[in-house]
């Protein structure tokens, strides 16, 4: 049991206090971070806050908001200035001291409509705010109780119910359409990233000829078992911490943009999320150690192991079609095939209820699978520990003949 | 009791008997040599001796009984395929091997410090291995074999990358290892390291047992009738009982007639008043024991 430890410890400190990680592990949320500041900096610069003007002629008007409505940095609250005549608001204009105006004309409460002068088209923020503004002082609302305007103003929120109510889902959970495309990428990053290294760990010995050394001071499931163990611990570490950053970005970013703070997902998909991605996890990882294992060489194994990579992603091409139709045999099948399930089963549970059985099938399905790819992994290993300079093949692996 | 009891034990590849019926033994407090020529069989026998394969047939007791994962921490292994961790420093490379040997870090560092120390290897060891000399490395994978004190010590060219001042470093470590009652099994081509450091010798060619024995008997069974011999001045040109003298750089060889003995010649010698600084019977050097045999398997094989 020590050795295996030793072992862990090797592979993790091998990989996490090399710059190259830590570089790596670093690059994503700075450029996510990076990307957010350029996007804030953009809206405030690109956003104009400055007063718009109003020429009532209708006299429709009556009432403006209170107290001012906080904005945000992409929507500022913007004042609304009441001038006489169309003149005057097109001196302010003209003048700079407001960035557009709306002329109410007398015809207004039978024609319905409004003009808006402006040099420069206003944002889009301006007109939700002067829309806010007319409902306000529509003549239906002006004797309703209070909070009934206020229901009124901020319109709808519909949330919708599955038939057997199992499952709710409202505009404010804008967050469960994306939770499985942020994780699923998440995941794969993370899998390719542990992958990768396990791929590199397992050619280690046979490239730097220490395999004779090693296999004779431990034994080659102890190797093996250290090694698997090892890599996806980076690989959870590097998750961890853009999890850490993730949730930094959150609360950050909820300061800025109100919406983020509505964010939080519930404990059932947090748990399925889990039971699905830690055998799916382990099984490329051990998917990753039999191709190490069978080559040579580490550059020549990075290769063959793209090829596996790509199944991963399939569910990501077919997104529009699960998406439609999650509970179509395309999306039933994807999410029983051990390499597509994951992210398959993620999607499918975004976008409707899956039935339990079939969330225990996959699961199922990628237990054993990920248990078949261990075994699959000792075996490669054994059969290619001694060989240098000399590839196993598929027949050797799943046949009783060796040939060494 | 033996540290290590082959009998009768043979392993096939393909179209290739790699080893033939083998036996031997190794005993506690002594160098073995394992001894042959290129693709004898010796890595496959070492192989089966550590249980990194199974023999087709017969039988291996290391350490008293088969071979288990306990054991792996009494035994160390120089392979002929060998190397060192690259990336990582020195000493953290041989910490990590002398644990999967069984060993605390905690243990494992003053040992290993000592060794480094005089192995002229400390002002190193934060160096990245791949930073070494070969040499280095060959003296950091030596380091390795015996960090953990094993019984039963293997190695596999292990003068290779040395220079003179080393190799005569590391033939006092064995044979400190070998009083101490380890048992090493060294399997070289250089046949004067062998000479100089072997007790017994097993040769094989092509997977069979050639020679096995002690390095003396089997020198004495190869000796000739022959006498080297040194004078101080000239040698006679007849010597009774000699038949023929044949000078070789600066020594004679003297070689006898059927009855003669040597001590006789060597009387006959004083008698004739020559003065001697060297007198001894000519025991073959091992290399062409090596090379005759070898040469007379091949011979044997093509008949």
């Amino acid at each position: 049991m020590t050795k295996i430890w030793q072992i862990i410890k090797h592979e993790y400190r091998r990989h996490v206090f090399q710059k190259k990680f830590i570089l790596s592990l670093l690059s994503l949320p700075i450029g996510v971070g990076a990307m957010a500041i350029v996007a804030v900096l953009i809206a405030i610069l690109s956003t104009n806050s400055s007063p718009v003007g109003v020429v009532d002629q209708a006299n429709f008007l009556q009432e403006f908001p209170q107290e001012k409505q906080d904005g945000t940095i992409f929507e500022p609250a913007i004042d609304f200035l009441s001038y006489q005549d169309a003149d005057q608001a097109q001196t302010a204009l003209d003048g700079g001291d407001i960035q557009a105006y709306y002329v109410i004309p007398e015809t207004y409460p039978d024609s319905l409509e409004i003009e808006l002068v402006y040099d420069e088209k206003p944002d889009s923020g301006v007109q939700n705010q002067f829309t806010q503004l007319l409902k306000l002082n529509l003549d239906l609302t002006k004797n309703l109780d209070a909070n009934i305007r206020h229901r009124l103003q901020s319109g709808s929120n519909i949330t919708i119910t599955s038939l057997d109510g199992s499952r709710e889902m409202n505009e404010d959970e804008w967050y469960l359409v994306f939770t499985p495309f942020v994780a699923g990428t998440m995941f794969v990053i993370v899998v390719m990233t542990s992958g990768g290294y396990l791929l590199q760990a397992v050619v280690q010995e046979k490239e730097n000829r220490t395999m004779e050394i090693v296999i004779t001071s431990v034994s080659p499931s102890q190797l093996m078992t250290g090694k698997i163990i090892g890599n996806i611990a980076v690989g959870l570490t590097q998750l961890i911490i853009w999890l850490i950053f993730s949730w930094i970005a959150l609360k950050v970013g909820g300061l800025i943009w109100p919406v983020l703070q509505d964010f939080s997902l519930p404990a059932d998909y947090i748990l399925v999320l889990l039971l699905v991605l830690l055998p799916a996890f382990v099984m490329v990882a051990a998917i990753m150690a039999s191709i190490g294992a069978s080559m040579t060489e580490a550059q020549e194994a990075q290769q063959v192991s793209g090829l596996f990579s790509l199944p991963i992603m399939i569910p990501y091409y077919l997104s529009s079609v699960i998406m439609t139709n999650p509970n179509g045999t395309l999306a039933v099948v994807l999410s029983y095939i051990p390499l597509t399930a994951p992210i398959t089963i993620l999607m499918r549970m975004a976008f409707t209820v899956v039935p339990v059985w079939q969330i225990v099938i996959n699961i199922a399905i990628l237990v054993i699978f990920a248990a078949l790819a261990i075994w699959v992994a000792g075996r490669t290993f054994r059969m290619g520990m001694l060989r240098y300079g000399k590839r196993i093949s598929l027949k050797e692996i799943i046949g009783n003949r060796v040939e060494l | 009791m033996s540290i290590i009891d082959a009998s009768n034990i043979s392993k096939r590849f393909g179209d290739i008997q790699a080893v033939d019926h083998l036996s031997f033994d190794v005993q506690p407090g002594e160098i073995f040599g394992l001894l042959g020529p290129n693709g004898a069989g010796k890595t496959t026998t070492i192989r089966m001796i550590l249980d990194i394969f199974k023999p087709d047939s017969g039988d291996i007791n290391v350490l008293d009984g088969s071979m288990t994962e306990e054991k792996k921490n009494k035994i160390g292994y120089l392979p002929e395929e060998r190397g060192l961790y690259q990336d990582i420093p020195l000493d953290r490379c041989l910490t990590f091997l002398a644990t999967l040997k069984g060993m605390d870090e905690s243990a494992a560092k003053p040992v290993l410090e000592g060794y480094m120390k005089q192995f002229e290897l400390f002002e190193n060891r934060h160096q990245k291995v791949k930073e070494l000399s070969k040499g280095m490395q060959q003296k950091a994978q030596l380091i390795t074999t015996l960090v953990h004190d094993p019984a039963l010590v293997i190695i596999d060219e292990p003068f290779t990358s040395l220079d003179p001042v080393n190799t005569e470093m590391v033939k006092d470590l064995l044979e400190k290892k070998r009083d101490e009652g380890k048992a090493i099994i060294m399997s070289t081509h250089q046949m004067n390291q062998v000479e100089e450091l072997c007790d017994r010798i097993l040769l094989i060619d092509h997977g069979k047992q050639v020679l096995y024995g002690t390095l003396r008997d089997i020198q004495n069974s190869f000796s000739s009738r022959d006498l080297m011999v040194t004078p101080l001045d000239e040698l006679p040109i007849s010597i009774n009982g000699v038949k023929e003298i044949r000078q070789m750089n600066g020594r004679f060889r003297l070689i006898l007639k059927e009855d003669a003995q040597p001590n006789v010649i060597l009387k006959n010698l004083i008698n004739q008043g020559v003065e001697l600084t060297e007198f001894e019977i000519a025991v073959p050097p091992l290399n062409e024991i090596f090379i005759q045999v070898v040469k007379e398997q091949e011979e044997g094989t093509h008949d």
